[in-house]
């Protein structure tokens, strides 16, 4: 074993290596993707987070900005319709105008200016102007009464035709050198009630809605910006310039669906988002800005890229410690695989090793065998030779040669057995198969036994139907049957019975030879067919031991078997199987 | 309702009659028949049409003597046209149970007679001393409008409702007749009176 796991390590090794390495792409490239797909989850999810914020800012926003407008319109909607307006304006009475007005509007002007949060309810207007047929200001006999306004906002006021429907606007004002203000402002038509046609306009002006969420959002700061010109209370002045230009660039593109865009604000990010606030209006447009400071986005995106880096990181490690584990487990069968593998081969190795050694000592003493047998027989042959010469000599006694010659006739047929097994064991035997008469065959070694000199009493049965072949070598077959018969006669006690018996059981024939006399111990009866084998109890009978176990040799060798039935009680049985010859062959004629 | 003012002495004067083709009424007909202040572009007329048949020309203009009237009843001015000579009082009584605040911005008159109520005593009135078009708004109710029409004559009158008129006890002598329609239509005719003839005079 330690001789296969270390010549063998290496392909191990490298199988254990790849089952690893191919594990840890796997994990590592299951961490990139989900890492990129968590970054880029992050990264959408604050910019969403970033525009609800905003729209929710701006919803709230506008909802209360929604409500002041439509207040607003309602209100100058409702003073377009005063008939001394309408008076003024329809029965040439032009002079009258900003005087019924200033009774109409007294409410709105005369308020005291709100303060602080309270301008965003205020409905507190600044000024009010008319506007002509062609859409130029009707200039105001008095305009203090009217609120003030420098010539160039009085200008700004001016449309290129008057309005359809209410419009709003938004208009800066220079307060003081360095600080503008803007107004809101709404401008209604007035429709004359004889024709429907518009024939003027009421332009209002009102503090501008100044969010009071100011504080809410985390830093979100707006500010408005009117044509070209941003107000961005918390920024500097440089900064508002810079954001002015970039706006006014983001706002030409007129791309809708984009609102929002990233800008350096006094040096630190920022998101920018803009949105038109009065959309379709004939005034010049002006957009909502909302900053939002982005350093805390950055860096809560930054941490959020460590904890996701980190985790990845947690994860490739713990990703390293399962592969190593589970490539030792996985990889252990295959080893066991590997090394039993080896074990065979090993194993097998030796057993043909060992198969071959085995072959060559069969051969070297089946050749010893053949040439032992040899040699013995052809003294016996010598030696029967001249006692048969000195036999007929009468000088001689004539008994105790005829008992040596006896001797020569067992050691030949010893020999002779010796030499088939022999050639058997050589694997030199070969069967001529034919149909044998085996009912014939029987019948002549019976005769054969009862002339036998010293033939004792015993009974013989025999039930063997007529005609009965068996595939085998007639010369072989002879001999296994003469072999059962001798032993059934031999082992027989005086007196007693020996029955043969031989039937057909499908393709086989099976021969049943009993007989009675003393039976085989019941140790000794699985050795009786090995050779030289003789029972201690049956010394008295002659034999030598290689009759069974040539019988079952030949069987073998016909495809058939031979086995001990049974020995008890004064009966032993053997059974040969033959296999049976074919039925055509059956009937041709048989040489017996 | 013809409101000719006929002096005594002019009894056997001239006469006209004739027929005004006036515009095409824009509404069916109503049952009660109620005239009402429209406009039309930019031109106030009355619905049904009506018109102001009138005679101008340096003839004897007495003082007119008699004070008219146009109410305020189920906010509208009634009548919502009324022809009068230069120099005439109209009182404006208030048949309605709230508050009216009628004025004029007209160039021919300019009043406002503020807020009053109907048992507002003396009834406000005022004296119309300029020939023109007067339109009489209501401060509170933005949709009344009524007309007074400010001739320099004593010789008018309002035709009926197919356009008819009829002057009598006119001045013989070269005059202008014309017929006021609409404010911005006033259609006439140069005629020639004698006493004792009555004219047949149309405008097409």
């Amino acid at each position: 074993m330690s001789f296969a796991s270390n010549g063998h390590k290496p392909p191990v090794a490298g199988f254990r290596t790849r089952l690893f390495a191919a594990l840890m792409l796997i994990i590592a490239g299951l961490t990139a993707l989900g890492l990129f797909f968590g970054q880029r989850n992050i990264a959408a999810n604050v910019e969403r987070d970033l525009q609800q914020n905003f729209q929710a800012e701006l919803t709230a926003l506008h909802k209360l900005q929604e409500l002041r407008d439509s207040a607003l319109a309602e209100r100058c909607r409702s003073l377009g319709e005063k008939p001394r307006i309408h008076a003024a304006l329809e029965d040439n009475a032009l002079d009258l105008l900003y005087a019924s007005a200033q009774d109409e509007l007294r409410d709105l002007m005369q308020q005291e200016e709100p303060l602080g949060e309270q301008a965003t309810t205020s409905l507190h207007a600044r000024f009010y102007r008319f506007l002509d047929s062609a859409g130029t200001v009707l200039p105001p006999p008095n305009p203090k009464d009217v609120g003030e306004l420098a010539p160039d906002a009085e200008a700004e006021l001016n449309l290129k035709k008057l309005p359809e429907s209410s419009q709003i606007g938004y208009l800066a004002e220079h307060v003081d050198r360095a600080h503008e203000i803007f107004d809101e402002v709404i401008a209604v038509p007035i429709f004359s009630t004889e024709t429907g046609e518009v024939i003027s306009a009421l332009v209002v002006g009102f503090k501008s809605f100044e969010p009071a969420s100011k504080g809410t959002g985390a830093g979100m700061k707006s500010g408005i910006w009117v044509n070209g010109r941003l107000h961005l209370p918390s920024a500097s002045q440089t900064a508002q310039d810079a954001l002015a230009n970039q706006i006014a660039n983001a706002v030409s593109k007129s791309d809708r669906s984009r609102n929002n865009f990233t800008v350096t604000i006094d040096g630190a990010p920022h998101f920018l988002f803009f949105k038109r606030l009065n959309p379709d209006s004939i005034f010049p447009p002006a957009y909502e800005i909302c900053v939002y400071p982005l350093a805390d986005s950055i860096a809560q995106l930054h941490r959020l890229r460590w904890k996701i880096g980190s985790a990845g990181v947690l994860l490739l490690l713990g990703g390293f410690v399962v592969s190593q584990f589970a490539v030792a487990r996985l990889s252990k069968p295959v080893e066991q695989l590997v090394v039993e593998s080896e074990h065979d081969r090993a194993d097998r190795k030796r057993a043909e090793e060992a198969l071959a050694s085995a072959t060559e000592e069969l051969e070297r003493s089946t050749r010893y065998s053949a040439d032992a047998s040899h040699q013995l027989k052809s003294p016996v042959t010598v030696l029967r030779a001249g006692i048969e010469t000195l036999l007929n000599r009468e000088d001689f006694k004539h008994e105790e040669l005829s008992m040596m010659l006896h001797q020569t006739h067992r050691l030949t047929g010893v020999i002779d057995d010796l030499l088939l097994l022999a050639r058997m064991d050589a694997g030199h035997l070969q069967i001529k198969s034919e149909p044998v008469n085996l009912s014939q065959l029987i019948e002549e070694w019976l005769d054969d036994l009862s002339a036998l000199p010293d033939a004792p009493d015993v009974k013989i049965e025999k039930q063997i139907p007529a005609e009965l072949y068996v595939a085998g070598e007639r010369q072989y077959t002879s001999l296994i049957v003469q072999n059962l018969l001798e032993n059934a006669r031999k082992y027989n006690r005086s007196g007693g019975k020996l029955r043969v018996e031989a039937d057909e059981e499908g393709k086989q024939v099976a021969l049943r030879i009993g007989n009675t006399g003393r039976p085989i111990a019941q140790a000794a009866q699985q050795n009786i067919f090995e050779r030289f084998h003789r029972d201690k109890n049956t010394s008295a009978v002659s034999g030598h031991g290689l009759g069974l176990n040539l019988a079952r040799e030949l069987m073998r060798l016909h495809g058939g078997d031979l086995r001990l039935v049974g020995s008890a009680d004064d009966w032993t049985e053997f059974e040969a199987q033959f296999r049976i010859a074919r039925r055509t062959v059956s009937h041709q004629p048989q040489v017996a | 309702m013809i409101l000719a003012i006929l002096p005594a002495s002019l009894l056997a004067g001239a006469g006209i009659e004739g027929r005004v083709t006036l515009p095409k009424a824009r509404s069916a007909p109503v049952v009660a028949k109620r005239y009402e202040i429209i406009s039309t572009g930019s031109v106030l007329s009355v619905s049904p049409p009506l018109a102001i048949v009138y005679l101008e020309g340096s003839f004897p203009k007495p003082k007119p003597a008699a004070t008219k009237q146009v109410g305020q009843k189920d906010l509208t001015f009634v009548p919502s046209l009324l022809p009068v000579q230069v120099g005439t009082r109209v009182e404006f009584p208030n048949f309605d149970d709230l508050y009216h605040s009628i004025f004029s911005y007209s160039p021919a008159k300019r009043f406002d007679l503020g807020r009053y109520r109907p048992d507002e005593r003396p009834i406000p009135s005022e004296v119309f001393d300029r020939a023109g078009l007067v339109t009489l708004r209501c401060d509170i109710h933005e949709h009344m409008r009524g007309l007074i029409l400010v001739l320099d004559t004593p010789y008018f009158v309002v035709s009926n409702a197919d356009g008819r008129y009829q002057m009598s006890a006119l001045p013989a002598g070269h005059y202008n007749l014309k017929a006021w329609i609409d404010s911005k239509t006033t259609r006439e005719q140069p005629v020639d009176l004698r006493n004792g003839q009555t004219l047949h005079v149309d405008f097409p």
